[in-house]
């Protein structure tokens, strides 16, 4: 579960102060699917790299399944993010020099499973997410829809208690950009995992437990969508 | 722990698999010439040493030297103190020595330098000059009208010898006059040409002890006896035991005849040596900081990356330092492989210095200090860019 409240964020670009998240208090329950929509420059993207562990919040805080994670030091946010959280970007973020198993198994190598068991492990999340004949590709020898679906392999590898998806589908046409939300969707129901997923496409709010819409770096409107939280 | 080092491991080999082949065998080239830099000026002041220890002791000197007491001008008793040296164990030749500074005449030249009498069969003993006979023959027991000297002394026909002593075109068989330090003076037919390289030996000649005792009065006495023992570097050694069978000679070795000269040689060496290791070893830092530098700044977005799924950023770091281990690892390698073939180049076609000709001298001793110090500086200038970027806020190196 996680727990976000008062959570503010203020960037200084030289004498200007942009305050990006201006005050965001949220929950998301374990097993729900939830989208964070809203304009370009509403805050969507620095709440979920707060919520992911990759930023730190001007003030506020945060826990995740109990866990105070704003008073982490950096190598508990790392393990962390490792052990608790998998992460999806827009522009996929793969390795470029690992093939599309390599990249996958990268963070089971790291939490030292035995390697029987992370090539399995992996090998079979791509099978579930379509790509059991591209493992041994390269980025560069793999489309759009297949590189996120690396990366949303990676971000499941280590059965994360929360997938956090920044615009996945911002680079993929609508059919590709269908068939992610599907796995999503599929994940969620299946598996029961916790997804907050960032969008600005309207048709996505069909694929959400609840939309949490953020204006100016607030929270405007929260909306129960799919099957209700 | 050992799951950390293994993923280093992981990243910085597929890094080196998959990365640009170019940069990896530059990077590669340039540790290996560098390390050829850090052992070729040791190998050859190295080698200098040795040539100059050997022509010591094959031309000059032998291991030791016994003189005359201080305030002695000849050795008394030369036979007696040759068999007493002649029975310690270890000491395979003695030659004594009469020396006289004299000048020498041919054709209205004139040339100052050392004249020695020996006993022939009691120097071929001790040193190698009799071996060394570029023409002509060494000297025989019964010479007593014959001379043999050196290349140098002997000289060529119109041409001087750069300030050394020079009659500029003697031959075997010409006659040179000999003016003693007591006035008398001897014409002697040159018999022999040797020449050594060593051009302390090459401006000398050489008599028999007989001709030599006979024109200065002297009686079973010498200016010196050189001393041949079975293995070189324990002269010290030695030095010891001939004192302690009780001779009451001067006893000197080779290197504290020479007056240092060696040590002096070798401190200057080793100043240019330093000066050279240093300057290596600063390109060393400098090329593969500058390589882990351009590295780890195109891959700022990768380490962003790899910190945002939850690698640790000193895994990270450990991958570059790893990267730059195996680059150092192959570049000493190949380095190892160049100085080879430098050092082979070089016995084949060796330097030529005043003393003699020099071969590279690579001791292991200065192979292993030369890859030690280049994984060091490697280390730091590979760890130093790595942790710079590694230490970045994950955001701002993922967006590059």
């Amino acid at each position: 579960m996680i727990v976000a409240e008062n959570l503010t964020r203020v960037y200084t670009m030289g004498n200007v102060e942009v305050r990006a998240l201006a005050g965001v208090s949220l929950k998301v329950a374990k097993g729900e699917f939830v989208g964070i929509m809203g304009a370009s420059g509403s805050g969507k993207s620095t709440l979920l790299h707060i919520l992911g562990l990759l930023d730190r919040p001007t003030s506020g805080s945060v826990t995740i399944d109990g866990t105070d994670v704003l008073g982490l030091s950096d190598h508990r946010r790392t393990l962390f993010r490792l052990n608790r959280l998998g992460y999806v970007f827009q522009d996929y973020a793969l390795i470029g020099e690992l093939t599309a198993l390599e990249n996958v198994y990268l963070t089971p190598l790291v939490r030292g499973t035995p390697k029987d068991e992370y090539l399995e492990r992996s090998a079979d999340i791509l099978r579930r997410v379509g790509l059991g004949d591209r493992m041994d590709h390269r980025q560069s020898e793999l489309s759009g829809g297949e590189q996120q679906r690396v990366a949303i392999a990676r971000a499941l590898v280590n059965s994360p208690s929360i997938l956090l998806a920044d615009e996945p589908c911002a680079n993929l046409d609508s059919q590709t950009s269908k068939s992610i939300l599907d796995l999503f969707a599929r994940l969620n129901e299946e598996l029961d995992q916790t997804i907050v997923m960032v969008s600005h496409e309207d048709w996505h709010k069909e694929y959400f437990c609840r939309v949490v819409t953020l204006r100016d770096g607030l929270i405007e409107e929260v909306t129960e969508c799919r099957k209700g939280a | 722990m050992f799951s950390g080092i293994r993923v280093s491991a992981f990243l910085a080999w597929k890094s080196i698999q998959r990365g640009s082949r170019g940069t990896f065998a530059l990077t590669i080239m340039i540790i290996a010439l560098i390390f050829v830099n850090l052992v070729f000026l040791p190998s050859i002041i190295s080698g200098v040493v040795v040539t100059f220890e050997t022509q010591s002791i094959d031309f000059d000197l032998g291991n030791l030297v016994v003189e005359p007491r201080e305030g002695s001008r000849y050795i008394d008793g030369v036979d007696g103190l040759q068999r007493r040296l002649e029975q310690i164990p270890g000491i395979t030749g003695t030659s004594p020595r009469i020396a006289a500074g004299v000048t020498f005449s041919y054709r209205g030249r004139s040339a100052a330098s050392t004249l020695y009498g020996i006993t022939p069969e009691d120097e071929r003993s001790v040193t190698r000059i009799a071996d060394y006979m570029t023409a002509g023959e060494f000297l025989s027991g019964g010479d007593t009208d014959a001379i043999v000297i050196g290349a140098t002394l002997a000289g060529t026909e119109g041409e001087e010898a750069g300030g050394l002593p020079s009659l500029e075109g003697v031959g075997v068989g010409d006659s040179i006059e000999v003016a003693y330090p007591n006035g008398l003076a001897r014409t002697y037919r040159v018999k022999g040409i040797f020449e050594t390289q060593s051009f302390g030996v090459d401006t000398a000649a050489f008599v028999t002890a007989r001709e030599m005792s006979g024109v200065l009065g002297l009686d079973d006495q010498a200016s010196m006896i050189l001393v041949k023992t079975a293995v070189n570097g324990r002269e010290e050694e030695y030095k010891t035991e001939i004192l302690s069978y009780g001779v009451q000679e001067d006893v000197w070795t080779f290197r504290e005849k020479s007056g240092g000269f060696v040590d002096q040689a070798i401190q200057s060496f080793n100043i240019i040596n330093a000066i050279s290791t240093l300057v290596s070893l600063i390109i060393a830092i400098v090329v593969v900081f500058i390589v882990i530098f351009i590295n780890t700044v195109n891959r700022r977005r990768q380490i962003g990356i790899l910190k945002a799924i939850g690698i640790d950023q000193q895994i990270i770091i450990n991958s570059y330092v790893l990267q730059v281990l195996f680059i150092t690892a192959v570049g000493a390698l190949v380095g190892i492989v160049l100085n080879a073939g430098v050092s082979a180049y070089l016995t084949a076609y060796p330097l030529v210095f005043p003393g003699g000709p020099v071969y590279p001298d690579v001791e292991a001793s200065a192979i292993l200090r030369s890859i030690a110090s280049l994984f060091a500086v490697s280390v730091v200038a590979g760890y130093v860019p790595a942790w710079r970027i590694a230490r970045e806020d994950i955001l701002t190196a993922i967006r590059g």
